[in-house]
């Protein structure tokens, strides 16, 4: 019995490393379903048009980036980060510039083009709100943070990244053209006023679990988890007032061993069918312009980048120079 | 083992076998393993707590010198103290059980024990997310019942930490303390009986200072054991429970702040040694092992 198992289990290994030798280059992303979109929307096809095999890993992990690249034994070819972190780490050395005679970036929203990254989708953070639970539903930040009008728990994005902050201050009143360089002092002195009715998400399916059982039956998320909780029968109601755009961006770590590849990967991935593909399976928005030309017109009209009426965008250009500061009063506060 | 031969100080025969070079050459691939993956790392992480960014003790500074930092110390503390209250308190009695209860039904309390002992980590910590939430089947159930009114706030806070590292920790407890309360003569028990103890006093008199140390060493185990611990506290506590493995994961992860991460690991590193040392010290690794 003992033997078999082993057997089994050396047999998984050989296979597995049969597997990862075959592959020609790694994407590294953050797991769930938009990973899994993002493998068929991008990797499936680029493996059809070039016969490159690509490796799926996960999650993208800051810490093992900086690993790596200080090691000079870089395994990931592209990986999908944050925007504010793919500014900082191009400033920092981390990554490798992009070859823009590879990537065609004339149609690419250039709000997501640096010199090391490009968008690789763009989400908004909207207010939802479980119908069947509440009686009323917040419509605006400033409700979110009102405990007598609507009481009871509400959840947010636990880690220190663009969104939370500026709801904070849009909700106290702060106009969206001042909102930078952010007033932390009045961020966190109005996020006081609910802390204790805050439970922090820290992932996209937590987000809905929580939302669906209505643990916190109203937060912000990332839009395109609602899209997908409604489409599971969940009566979730989204707010776009002021809906707060980031966007996650594609990079290449200093040193990657398939440079060539990562690029001709990334110029297929932010391609008008590429980020047609992948908006039509998230939710999410595309950041190449002509992609919603080749969406449904009913779809197109549920991405955030039909939403900019009162749309606010995260400066990933500030966020960037202040993340590490932002982040350690972020962390000390939450631990408070 | 070399503290072993040192303390206990075996038959010369024993000692001889200890020391003999082929026995060593079998232990080569196991510490070179350790030293390559573990030891060379840990070193260069706690090099990195006093060399980032620059060199000297900033970091440690930094560290002990914050009222927040010292929170999360202080609060990792009382985590692992409450959970290894409660893991005793209830490990008790259960591995007291087990010992006088006939095979057959040990043997299925057993299993059950290590059937849960081999479920996933992460199933098990969302399996009591699941139960213990507003919504969850514990709230649901008392509000049928009318016991209350309001769901209680049984996560997110430090009552879900403590209900989900409890129930982990608690083989770990049982399973040691059952050892030791098998080798205690049930004649012993007759005995005070006979001498006229109440069965309190054959408790509190006999039966405890007998189980003592395998009480002390399941505890300290526990203790140690909880102050690592990562995946339950950040699932099933809220921000203000943070214990010190998530600030760590934190400096390392988020922040990308090795210098800090290397010094808070540091910290944890020197308390769980400490606490180690005092248990040797105390009891030794012989009868750790139970004998």
């Amino acid at each position: 019995m003992k033997n078999k198992v082993i057997i089994a289990a050396l047999a998984a290994t050989l296979s597995l490393t049969t597997q990862a030798s075959a592959a020609d280059m790694v994407f590294t992303s953050w797991g769930g379903t938009t990973q899994d979109v993002q493998k068929a929307a991008w990797a499936d096809k680029f493996t059809e048009k070039s016969g490159i095999a690509v490796l799926q890993d996960g999650p993208t992990d800051y810490g093992k980036i900086k690993a790596m690249v200080e090691a000079a034994g870089v395994t990931w070819d592209v990986v999908d980060v944050e925007g504010d972190y793919a500014v900082q780490a191009g400033k920092a050395g981390l990554l490798e510039k992009l070859d823009f005679t590879a990537i065609d970036k004339s149609k690419l929203d250039p709000r997501f083009v640096t010199d090391y990254s490009v968008g690789s989708f763009y989400y908004s953070f909207v207010i939802g709100c479980n119908k069947d639970a509440v009686s009323a539903c917040p419509k605006s930040w400033a409700d979110l943070f009102d405990t007598t009008k609507f009481p009871g728990k509400r959840t947010f994005y636990k880690w220190s990244a663009p969104g939370v902050i500026e709801a904070a201050l849009l909700a106290d009143g702060v106009a969206p053209d001042k909102l930078y360089p952010l007033d932390l002092d009045r961020a966190f002195k109005k996020l006081d006023t609910i802390k204790s009715d805050i439970i922090w998400w820290t992932g996209g399916a937590q987000s809905q679990q929580l939302l669906a059982s209505a643990e916190a039956p109203f937060g912000s998320f990332w839009n395109g988890r609602l899209t997908a909780l409604a489409a599971t029968g969940v009566t979730v109601e989204t707010s776009w007032e002021q809906n707060i755009t980031a966007a996650d961006a594609l990079v290449v770590p200093k040193g990657a061993k398939n440079k060539d590849a990562a690029m001709k990967f990334i110029a297929l991935a932010t391609s008008a069918e590429g980020q047609a593909e992948m908006a039509k399976g998230t939710g999410y928005a595309p950041i190449n312009l002509d992609s919603p030309k080749l969406m449904d017109a009913e779809l197109a009209k549920t991405l955030p980048d039909q939403q900019t009426a009162s749309q606010v965008n995260a400066d990933m250009g500030y966020w960037a120079e202040n993340r590490d500061a932002i982040g350690e009063r972020w962390y000390a506060w939450q631990a408070k | 083992m070399v503290l072993l031969t040192e303390r206990d100080s075996p038959p010369p025969a024993a000692r001889l076998r200890l020391v003999r070079p082929m026995n060593f050459a079998l232990t080569v691939p196991a510490l070179l393993l350790l030293v390559v993956f573990f030891i060379l790392p840990v070193l260069s992480l706690l090099l990195r707590s006093v060399m980032e960014p620059e060199p000297g003790l900033g970091n440690y500074a930094a560290l002990l010198g914050s009222t927040t930092y010292l929170k999360i110390f202080l609060n990792t503390f009382v985590v692992s103290a409450l959970v290894t209250v409660v893991t005793l308190a209830i490990g008790f009695p259960v591995a007291w059980a087990l010992a006088i209860m006939p095979s057959r039904l040990s043997s299925i309390v057993f299993a059950i024990l290590l059937l849960s002992m081999w479920t996933n980590l992460l199933t098990r910590t969302y399996a009591w997310m699941v139960l213990l939430q507003r919504t969850g089947v514990i709230n649901k159930t008392l509000m049928g019942l009318g016991l209350i009114s309001e769901p209680l706030p049984l996560v997110n806070n430090l009552t879900g930490v403590t209900i989900g590292m409890t129930y982990i920790m608690l083989p770990f407890i049982i399973l040691p303390l059952y050892g030791v309360i098998r080798k205690i003569d049930p004649a012993i028990l007759q005995a005070a009986a006979l001498c006229g103890a109440t069965r309190w006093q054959a408790l509190t008199r006999v039966l405890i200072p007998l189980a003592a140390p395998g009480m002390v060493s399941g505890a300290l185990m526990v203790f140690v054991m909880s102050l690592g611990y990562f995946v339950t506290p950040a699932l099933l506590g809220g921000t203000a429970n943070m214990m010190l493995a998530e600030l760590i994961a934190q400096f390392v992860q988020s922040l990308v702040n090795w210098g800090m991460g290397g010094a808070a690991a540091l910290v944890l590193l020197v308390v769980t040694l400490t606490l180690y040392a005092i248990q040797l010290r105390l009891f030794g690794t012989a009868r750790m092992e139970g004998r």
